[in-house]
This record gives structure tokens, sequence and C-alpha cells, in this order.
């Protein structure tokens, strides 16, 4: 096959040319390979800062009955460490990454939405310095990263520890979110032509997937900590048990999220793996097509099993049984993948680079990991090792062993693309072995600590036989782990003086990102090689033995998607999911009788209906307003546009004349729990009215102006999009709150 | 290593024996499983290394059938798995089925201990009958807690507003640690107890000696202790049946000699380590609700006295 | 009487669901000539589950004492039976006359997978409003209702996945959507009813024993009906959700396997390919 003249995809844009140099070139940037060093780097710092916090606490628990951390600061510091590591280090790293590459290899010039990336981005320095701003303002948070109710309410944690934590969560939340709904419009709408979803390179599926799963599962966390926050401030008691709350309500929410965000954390780096392997095994990957479908199978089984972090609280056998299928289910989704690395390397020609022996590595430590999972999904067994440090071992062999292995063994692949240059072979070899000893010397006899009876989160321990000897090893391993980061931040910094130039693509790799120069030019690429197969430069380089064509060779995925679409119905899912928690909470406090006032004694829902009419009917007035412009009657548009905010507004009007009729009756949000979820529900849903009528306002003015060119038509397509939202959950609310059903 | 021990797999409980044997058939599966992959990932590291020279192998896309293989095994494996799971859940968590034997409830940071047919109340320690099932009720009294005495009996959590269950049944005569699995607040680490089985005869014995309120003071110094816990703010927080059993905030003191250890484990209940934690607990065990009431020695010296008499 | 003796003894044998079975068969093997294919496979599959579902031990626990086992009937009406007669359907062309006509509006529903979507889930919502639960209980016309009602809508919601009119399946990718999003539908219910200390069917919490097996099943299983109606709401939940993503890795396979080359090759096509 010869080789068919390249499609030029994109011409030098204004921004590309005049890219500023300096400092404040990289504050003000939009390009998504300077945002992706961004987030390298900032999360490199949160990771020292993480490492410290578990060092210390190593110190602390090298002795039996040490006193080199105080009981408060070492709460403290587990709680920071964990908090640090999954929402300052492992999720930024990866979405990081993902920033750089993703546009890389499917051909883009950047992302969908630039300057929403670069938001994303300085989200994080801020939710960051939002957290460590707690330990100048009376301590950091002391709750353990899960923040369990009722010691995270006001009355057991007393600084503002806790709610520092939970506005950075929130702060952070939105920054992943953003960029999860970024990398789905980038996925689905800017692919090179000829790459088809069936072709994508596995990190980039493995992204697609991924972000679904965080655009599901922030909003649960999200309207936990909403709630917890409110609990704290408004005197509230969704999860006080002393006035009618439930604890248990707060670990249902928040493993919701919590499990999720555990392969939320895992499948990049399952990404990173699956393109890592191959290139060094010199091998296609094995059972492509399973892998992809076994990424989908465990996004869809992450949201079944998460009552698996809850064996413990007595929900029943029943739930227990069923929570233990699901969670056993999804090992054998991540199993096909172990054996399909395996089996890449089987007949390959191995070369072991520092990359390659990361992943090796990672293969099994992974699995080690997996496995000591599966033993907690065997519920009587969990029932033995949950809260000790068998678990402790088994959370830090997947994330660390797993998926920091894995990003060490995306820097020293992606290194030479980012830089130019390679990194050094020898410091690599040093950082792995030293990296490989300090890990396992680390965290292997945590296994047995927690056997013996240690439980986790402990600040000392009793002198028994073989606990400091066993704890001691612990921390010796720590410390090389962290010896073994230095040596890579040296490695880094050694090469980016004096390594080795790189070349467009040193590994011989195959998928796009290797069509262009080390680093890539502002623009991406000059020119995109033809894409027929999951391995274009294999094609390339090979035109005697090229893959098989991917698909059919007019190839096309057989639908057409817009990216503000795409963004706006990504935004819509994670709203959906924030407003259904809401509900369920409502629902949930709501099916037991209560003191205090009620649906029938508060409220009016004729009243309330009329208001919900002028709602709907906005929704028609928009819809109306969205056919005007398209057909060009641009007064129409402009009117009609003034009644949908108008009907909005009289229904915000409504709605305050109601909170002020029941503030009136004496009732506030702290009354009951049926007070408490009412203001909050409508509360909040109030408050996605008032955005919308913003955003409309906004828009209308620029109708006013005359300022509407037919490439506007998007925003008022998407906005209009959020605003039926916006009523239809608002049938949903006065369905469930006033109309009493499924009660 | 001499006299390490593994409770959990040194189970001295049926119901723990059972999760013990589960434990380790499924570890032997699971290490099976994982040399499977390290001999996968071995073997291809050696065999298919790279050699100079040697050109990239011809591409090789996959294999259904061995797809199938290994989703197909591991799906068998993990249904065997749940058979063991439902068999061993039946096993080691029975369904209650009669008023509990024993009531404890946590507290940030110590064990409320009840006998509710005796009325006997302690704390931190709890003693039982060998051979004898027994049914706990577990309540918390502030935050969530768990009860976990590894030799003994599967881990439950304590959960303001909820009452959870465990069945307590100890093989044979010994004393058996137990601590709080679920981090409770800052002094998590020294909420730990003891779980004392005895014979019948000395169990019953233990009771009757418990169901005895306080022995008053016989001597004058004696006498001064307990006017010191009256009217120094020991009174309310800790109760001592005889004199007097208003408050529940703190250990019930009624039988405090008879115990093994002080302060949730922090130290051993000799007469030394009592003057010494009421001097200062602050000092043994920071961030307890129990304050550092600065009293002299002489005044430490007659309440140490009076307690060591509350056998 | 214990657990084996009920197994054995309790089945239905109504003449109605006899009837049907038989007849189906029939129908089917005569437009069929009567040849034993995989398509009579599901086919058989789908009317031996019918036949356990209103005629087995489960029916008999559903009519008034086990509120899970209602679910467990539903679960095959809606989500099982209707997949398996609609895969033993051979593939054909839309008929002409379905297209135009007095069908018109059959075909304008079973054309708009929306449409399909709120029939499926919204069958799946509708009959555990209590009304409607304890009257299908209750009352025998109304119980009928609820199962003609339950294929029908059955059926509906499959259709976009496994139409044997080929055209009128929609695309993998979005019937993947379409499934994970019925999926979020049923799951959001199964919640509801596992957490709710309302009773969803309030008949079931006082059954009538005519058979004389409640001691067995509230002692011997350990069924109250608070843990009954958990273990409804969880089987119209995770099995419920188990089945529709065993329907996305269908459609994944489908997606995958489609027009083109094929992506999997064997040992044996690539010696050939290299001339060995």
């Amino acid at each position: 096959m010869t080789e068919i003249a390249a499609t030029l995809i994109a011409s030098e844009t204004p921004q590309a040319a005049s890219m500023s140099r300096g400092l404040y070139g990289w504050v003000a940037t939009v390009d998504h390979k300077r945002i992706g060093i961004l987030y390298l780097l900032t999360t490199l710092v949160f990771f020292i800062m993480g490492g410290v916090e578990a060092l210390l606490m190593r110190i602390q628990l090298a002795r039996p009955n040490n006193t080199f951390l105080s009981p408060d600061a070492f709460d403290q510091m587990f709680t920071m460490h964990g908090t640090t590591m999954i929402f300052l280090v492992v999720m930024p790293t990866l979405i990081g990454l993902a920033n750089y590459l993703v546009p890389l290899m499917i051909g883009a010039r950047d992302m969908a939405f630039p300057r929403l990336n670069a938001l994303s981005f300085w989200l994080l320095p801020c939710g960051g310095l939002l957290l460590h701003f707690s330990l100048l303002a009376g301590g950091a948070p002391a709750v353990g990263w899960f923040s369990y109710a009722p010691l995270s309410e006001s009355s057991y944690a007393t600084t503002s520890g806790v709610d520092y934590w939970t506005l950075s969560l929130l702060v952070l939340g939105v920054g992943s979110v953003a960029a999860s709904i970024n990398l789905i419009a980038t996925i689905l709408t800017l692919r090179a032509p000829g790459l088809t979803i069936r072709r994508l390179p596995l990190f980039v599926w493995m992204m697609l997937i991924n972000s679904f799963l965080i655009i599901l599962a922030l909003p649960a966390l999200n309207a936990a900590i909403v709630m917890l926050f409110i609990d704290r401030h408004l005197g509230t008691h969704f999860f006080a048990p002393a006035h009618g709350g439930s604890a248990v309500l707060w670990q249902h929410f928040f493993w919701t999220f919590g499990h999720p965000e555990v392969y939320i954390m895992a499948l990049p780096a399952f990404g990173i793996i699956s393109e890592v392997v191959p290139v060094f095994a010199r091998r296609p990957i094995f059972g492509y097509e399973f892998v992809a479908a076994s990424t989908v199978a465990i996004a869809l089984l992450s949201f079944g099993v998460w009552a698996h972090h809850m064996f413990a609280v007595g929900l029943g056998h029943p739930m227990d049984l069923f929570f233990a299928a699901t969670s056993m289910m999804i090992a054998v989704p991540t199993g096909i993948k172990v054996f399909a690395w395996s089996a890449t390397m089987w007949g390959g020609a191995i070369r072991l680079t520092t990359a390659m022996l990361f992943a090796v590595a990672f293969l099994i430590q992974f699995t080690i990991g997996g496995l000591s999972g599966i033993t907690f999904a065997v519920v009587p067994i969990d029932w033995q090792v949950t809260g000790t440090y068998y678990l402790v071992a088994h959370f830090h062999y997947v994330l660390f062993g797993g998926t920091f292995f894995a990003v060490f063994a995306g820097i020293y692949y992606w290194f030479p693309k980012i830089t130019g240059r390679m990194l050094s072979e020898r410091l690599g070899k040093i950082n792995f072995w030293t990296a490989l000893i300090g890990f396992n010397t680390a965290f292997f006899v945590q296994h047995f600590l927690g056997l013996m009876g240690m439980a986790r989160r402990v600040y000392t321990y009793p002198d028994l036989p073989g606990w400091g000897l066993l704890n001691l090893i612990s921390t010796v391993g720590a410390f090389l782990l962290g010896a073994s980061v230095l040596i890579l931040l040296w490695n880094i910094f050694a090469s980016l003086r004096h390594g080795e130039p790189a070349g467009d693509n040193p590994w011989n790799a195959w998928t796009l990102e290797w069509a262009t120069t080390s680093p890539p030019p502002a623009q991406n690429f000059d020119r995109v090689p033809p894409i027929r197969s999951r391995r274009p430069l294999w094609d390339l380089a090979h035109p005697e033995n090229p893959d098989p064509i991917v698909g059919g060779i007019a190839a096309r995925d057989g639908f057409v998607l817009e990216k503000n679409r795409v963004g706006i119905v990504s935004f819509l899912i994670t709203e959906s999911v924030f407003f259904l928690m809401l509900i369920l909470a409502y629902l949930f406090y709501n099916s037991h009788a209560m003191n205090g006032p009620t649906p029938t004694s508060m409220l009016n829902p004729q009243r309330t209906g009329i208001y919900t009419l002028c709602l709907l009917a906005s929704s028609f007035t928009i819809w109306l307003a969205e056919r005007k412009l398209r057909a060009g009657k641009s007064s129409a548009f402009r009117w009609l546009l003034a009644l949908t905010i108008l009907l909005g507004t009289i229904f915000i009007f409504g709605q305050g004349r109601e909170y002020l009729r029941i503030f009136h009756e004496g009732v506030q949000v702290n009354s009951n729990l049926f007070a408490t979820t009412f203001f909050t529900l409508t509360g909040f849903h109030g408050l996605h009215v008032c955005i919308g009528i913003i955003a409309l306002l906004i828009l209308m003015a620029l109708a006013f102006a005359g300022d509407f060119k037919q490439g506007r038509i998007e925003a008022v397509k998407s906005i209009g999009l959020y605003w039926h939202f916006v009523d239809a959950v608002w049938l949903v609310v006065f369905s469930v709150i006033y109309l009493k059903l499924l009660l | 290593m001499n006299g390490v021990d593994l409770p959990v797999f040194h189970p001295c409980s049926p119901e723990t024996a059972s999760i013990a044997h589960l434990f380790l058939h499924v570890l032997i599966v699971c290490s099976f499983i994982l040399l499977i992959v390290i001999g996968m990932v071995g073997y291809g590291l050696i065999v298919f290394r790279y050699r100079p020279g040697a050109a990239d192998p011809p591409p090789h896309f996959g294999d259904r059938r061995l797809e199938l293989i290994w989703t197909i095994g591991p799906i068998l494996i993990i249904l065997w798995f749940f058979a063991l799971t439902v068999r061993g859940m039946r096993l080691s968590d029975p369904a209650a089925n009669r008023l509990p034997d024993l009531v404890v409830i946590g507290h940030q940071w110590w064990w409320e201990v009840r006998y509710p047919q005796t009325g006997v109340v302690t704390a931190n320690e709890i003693h039982i009958p060998v051979g004898r099932q027994w049914l706990v009720r577990l309540e918390s009294a502030d935050v969530i807690h768990d009860f976990w005495i590894p030799a003994l009996a599967r881990k439950i959590q304590m959960i303001p507003g909820v009452t959870n269950q465990v069945w307590l049944e100890a093989d044979a005569p010994a004393t058996y640690a137990g601590e709080c699995a679920e981090y409770c607040g800052a002094q998590h680490s020294w909420m730990r107890f003891s779980v004392i089985a005895e014979s019948p005869a000395a169990f019953d014995r233990w009771l009757r000696e418990q169901e005895k309120p306080a022995a008053m003071p016989a001597a004058d110094s004696i006498e001064d202790g307990l006017k010191i816990y009256q009217t120094l703010t020991c009174i309310n927080c800790h109760s001592i049946r005889g004199v007097s059993v208003a408050a529940n905030a703190a250990p019930d003191l009624t039988h405090l000699a008879s115990r093994g250890i002080l302060g949730g484990g922090v130290l051993a209940n000799t007469e030394t380590n009592l003057f010494r934690w009421l001097k200062n607990p602050q000092a043994f065990k920071p961030g307890c609700l129990m304050p550092n009431l600065k009293l002299t020695d002489p005044q430490l010296g007659a309440l140490t006295s009076y307690f060591e008499t509350l056998q | 009487m214990t657990t084996e003796q009920f197994f054995i003894s309790a089945w239905n044998w109504n003449l109605w669901v006899i009837a049907i079975c038989v007849a189906t068969i029939l129908i089917y093997g005569a437009r069929n000539h009567f040849r034993l294919s995989r398509n009579f496979g599901w086919l058989l599959a789908g009317i031996i589950i019918f036949f356990l579902t209103l005629a087995s031990p489960i029916d008999a626990l559903a009519d008034g004492y086990l509120f899970s086992a209602h679910m467990l009937q539903h679960l095959l009406l809606l989500l099982i039976i209707p997949p398996l007669i609609l895969l033993s359907l051979t593939p054909a062309p839309v008929p002409q006359n379905f297209q135009t006509g007095r069908w018109n509006w059959l075909n304008w529903i079973l054309r708009h997978p929306v449409a399909n979507w709120f029939l499926g889930v919204g069958g799946m919502w509708l009959w555990h409003a209590p009304m409607l639960c304890n009257a299908a209980v209750s009352n025998a016309w109304i119980h009928r209702l609820q199962y003609i009602s339950l294929l029908a809508m059955g059926g509906a919601f499959w259709w976009p996945i496994i139409s044997p009119w080929r055209t009128q399946r929609i695309a993998p990718l979005a019937g993947m959507i379409y499934l994970f999003s019925a999926c979020l539908g049923c799951t959001v219910l199964g919640i509801v009813i596992t957490f709710s200390p309302v009773e969803v069917c309030s008949i079931y919490l006082h059954p009538v024993d005519r058979l004389g097996i409640l001691p067995l099943i509230q002692n011997q299983w350990g069924l109250t009906p608070a843990k009954d109606q958990q273990l409804g709401g969880l089987l119209m939940w995770v099995p419920a959700c188990l089945i529709y993503f065993c329907g996305i890795f269908a459609l994944f396979a489908r997606w995958h396997g489609e027009t083109g080359d094929k992506a999997v090759v064997t040992k044996s096509q690539l010696a050939k390919s290299h001339g060995h």
C-alpha cells in the first residue's frame, strides 16, 4: 500500500505564532501541552508534600509508644496524606497526562475547550491552597480522608479543618469535572479523519470511559459534602443521629463516589500500561476489543460495588451478599486486562527499558493488590481484615504499586516527547530498583501487621511481639521509596539539561503522538499520517505488512457530534446525578413520620403548581426562541428570550414568596429533617434557575446589542438545553415534594 | 519470631475458626493465581527478551479462545468464592434470635460494658464463660466505633442511632485482646479492651463480686479519697454503685481495682500507674476527655488508696 | 412443610399457561417448517422461563407471600422472556403493510427508541406504585393485565436492540446509552425500594397463609417482611442491571464485529497470509 497524501488538519493560528515566552506565557496559557506540564509540576509539589506527611507518620510508627508526633498531629497527617494523594496528586496527574497526550494521540490541535482547560488547571492549586490554609486556621482536618459522620460534625470536629476540606474538595471537584467534560468533548468530536472510535489508542479509550466515571461519581461526593457543610453551619442534622439524622447515609453517599473514585485512579494507569507494554514488547496489544470491553465492564460495575466498604456496618446479609457478588464480578474484567498485558509480552522482543521495568512491576504489584482485594469481597474475611493494616497494604499496592508505578512508566515513556530529551537509563534503573525494593518492603509487611491485629489510623500501638519490628521495617522501606523519588527528580532535572536528544520517535512507537516533533510544535501536527488501523505509524513503516484495517476502508463512526452539544450534555449528566442524590436524601429522610412541619402542613401544591406552569411555559418559549433564531427572525427571538426570563423570574419570585411564608410561620432549615431536605433540594434547584436566568440575561443583552451571528446559535441551544433540564428537574422535585410521589 | 501472634489465623471461637478456614482457602487459590501471573510474566521476560539484531516480530492481535479461557476461568473461581461466602456468612454470623446477654456501648475512647440480666456495669473489660455462645448488643454514645476481638469474633460497627449485634464465644479460658477498629478521634489508638474467658464457675464468682456495690471505706485515710471523689468533680462523670450512679460520661468505677488495664489499654492497672494516671491523664492519653484536675500529691494518694479498695 | 416438599408440591398447572406455551411452540414450528435451529433454542428458553414464572413455586410465593418473588416475576416477564422471544424471530425486512395503513401507529412507536425506553422503564415503575401493586396481587384480572402489559412493554423496550426487523434497530453505541440509562432508571427504583422503610406493597405485610408455608418462609428461610422487601429491591436493582450489562456487552461485540475486516486475526489466518 503506497502512502496516500496526508491530511493537513491544522493551520497556524494567531495564538500559536505569538505563544508567549516567560512566566506570563505559562500563567496565561490555554495550550493543552503547557497546561499538561503545569498539572504535572503542581502535582509533583503535592506529591512531595504528601510523601513527607507519610514519612513523618512512618517515623512516629517506627517504634511502639513513640512520641514523635502528638495524636492530633498524627490524625491531621493521615487525613492530609490521604486527601492530598488522592485529590491533589493521583487524579490531577492522570488528568494532566491526559491533557498533554490525548489531543496528540487523536491528531487534534488542542482540547475542545482550551479556556475551560486552563480553568480546570488553576482550580488545582486553588483547591490545594484552600486545603492547606486550614493549617493556619486552627488545624488541618483530622477526620480521615473519608470523613465519617458524626465524627466530622461540628460537635466532634470542632476546628474549621473539615470546612476547608469540604470547600477545597468542591473546588477541586469542579476542576476534575470540567477537565472530564473537556476530554469527552475532545475525544468524541476532534479526532483526525480516519480515527474512528474503534481505532482509538487504548489510553484515549480509557480516558474517555474514565471521564464518564468522573462526571457520574463526583456529584455524589459533592452532594454529601454539601450536606455535611450545611450540617456544620446551619445546625441541620443530615448526619447527626442524635437528632434523627443518619450516619450510615453518609457512608452510602460517600462510597457511591468513593468506589468509582478508585477506578478513576486506576483506569488511566491501565491506559498507560496498554501503551507502554506493546511498544517495548514490540507487539500490538493482545485482544484490543476485550481490553476495551473490560474497561466498559469495570466502569459499569464500579457503581454497583460501593457497599463492600460497609460490610462491617451490619446492613444485613442480603445486602452484603449482593455487593459481594458484584465486587467479585468486577475482578473478572480486571483479570482479563492483566492476562492481556502478559500475553502481549509473549512472542515479542522485550526491551527492558526503565519504562518497561516499571510496567512489569505494575503487573505483578497490581495483581497482588487486586487479589488481596478479592479477599475483601469474601464477606467474612472482610469482617476480620477491614479497618486494619491489611487494608492499608491492599490499597497502597493498587494505588502506589499499581497506579503510581504506571505513572512512573508513563513518565519514562513520554518524557522524551514532552521535553525532547531522553531520561537517563542508568539513573532510571537505580530509580526503579530502589522504588521496587522500597515499596515492597514498606507495604508487604503491612499485610501481616493487619493479620496480627493492628488497626489503621492509630498513632501508636502497644509493644506486642513483632509489631515494633515489622513497623520499623515498613518505615525503612518507606524511606527507601522516598529516596527513589528523589532519584527520579534528579534524573528529570539532570536530563532536562544534559539528556540525549530524543528525536520524533525514540521508541519506534506507533501512535500519533510520535508522528510529530519532540516537543511538538504549537499546532501539534504539520501533517497527520493516514489512519486505517490502530497503529498508523506501523502501517507507515511497514507498507508491506500493515495492520488489518479496522472497520472497513471508508469507516466512519456513524454519528457526528458537535462539541458544544457534547459539552453541555455531559454537564447536564453530572448535574442530574447531583440532584438525584439530593432527591434520594429527601426520600430517605421523609419516609419516616416525624415531628414538626410536614409537606401537608407547610406546603401549598396548588399555588406552587401555578408557578410550575410558568416554568414549564418558559421551556416552551425558549424552544420557540431557538426556532425563530434559526429562521432568522431575530426580533421574535429577542422578545421570546425576554418572555422566558420573565417567566423564570416569576417562578423564582413564587419560590421566594413560599420561603418567606414558611419563615414567617417559624420554620427554619433546621426545624426538622423535612424542612432541611425541603430547603436543600428546592434551594439548589432555585440556585440553578437563577444561574440560568443570568445566562439568559447575558444572551438577551447580546441579542439586543445586535451581536448575534449565526455561530451564536450553539450558545443558545446549549443554554436552552440547560433551561429544559432545570425545568425537568423541577417536575421531578415538584412531584416528589408537593405531590408526595414515591412516599 | 517468638510470641508473634496472628489472631486472625489463631482463632479461638467457632465463628472465627470458620473465617480463618475460609481465609486460608481463598489465600491458597489467590496465591495460585498470582503464581500463574508471575509465571506468565516471568516466562515472557526471559524467553521473549530482545536479542540484538532481531527485527520486530510479526503482529499477533489476539486469540478468542484464550480470551474465553481467562474469562470463564475467573468466573468459575468467583462462583466458587461466592458459594463459600454464603456458607461462611451463615457460619460466622448466624441470625440473632433472643435478647442480648451483654450490651457494649462505645464511647470516645472507652467501652461501657453492661450485663442486662444482673445490672452489672463495668468498663474496658468483658468477662464471659467459656464455651457459651453469647449475644452482644452494640451501640454507640457518640461517633462510629468498631468492636473487634480478632481471635473471637467478626468486626462490627457501633453506630449512633443504630443497634447491631454480634455473637461472642471463646473455646478456651484466656485473656483476649480487643480494640476499636474504626477511627473515632484523637485517642482511637487507645480504645482497647480485654475479653477474659473463664470457666463457668469462675465467671459466676466474678459476676457475683461485680454485682455488689462498692466497698465502703474502712479507714479514715480511705474516706478522704471518697470525699475527694464526691467533691472534686469526679462524681460528675464517673459512677460508683453504692455512692452515686448519676453519671454515665466516663467508666464506672465500682470495681475499678479488679480490672487489668487503665485508660483503654494505655496503662496496666497497678497502684503506681493509677496514681500517675490520676496525676495527669493527658500525659498518657493526650486528648482524652478526662482533664488534668491538678490534684496535689496527698490528694492523689488518698484517691488512689480509695480506688484500690474498689475490688 | 419442608423446603423440598414445598418446591415439589407448589406447582400451578394452569391450563391457560400450558395452552399458551404449547400454542406458541406449534405456531413457531409451523412457520419455520419444524426445523431445529438456534433460534428455536431461544424460543424454547423463553417458553420454559415463561412456564417457570407462572406455574412454578415462584408463582405460589409471589401470590401474596413474598414481595421478592413478585419482583422476580416482574424481572423475568419484562427483561428476560421478551428478549428471548425476540431473539428467536428470524431477521426479515419490515413488512410493507406495517409501514402504512392501520398499524402505522404501532410502527411509529417501535421506530422511536425514546417511546420504547419509556414503555420499558415506565412499566417497571408503574407496577410498583403501591396502589397498583396491591391491586395486582388481590385482583385476578388486574394480575393478568399486569402479566400481559409487562410482556408487551418488555417487548417494546428490547425492540430497538434486538428487533428482527434490522432497520429498526438503533446503532450499537446509541443502544449502549439506551441500556445504560435504563439501568440507571431501575437502579433508582431498586435503591428506593431497598432502603424504604415504608412498605411498597403492603399486602405482603400480612400474608394469608393458604398453603401453610408461612413458618417455613419466615423462620427457616429467615425472610421477614422487612428482609423480603430489601431482597425485592435488591433484585430489581442488581440482577436487572446485570441483564442490561449483558445487553451492553452484546452490543459492544456487535459494534466491534461490524462491517469490514475483523481486527482479531487467528493464528491460522496469519500463517496463511504469510504463506507458511
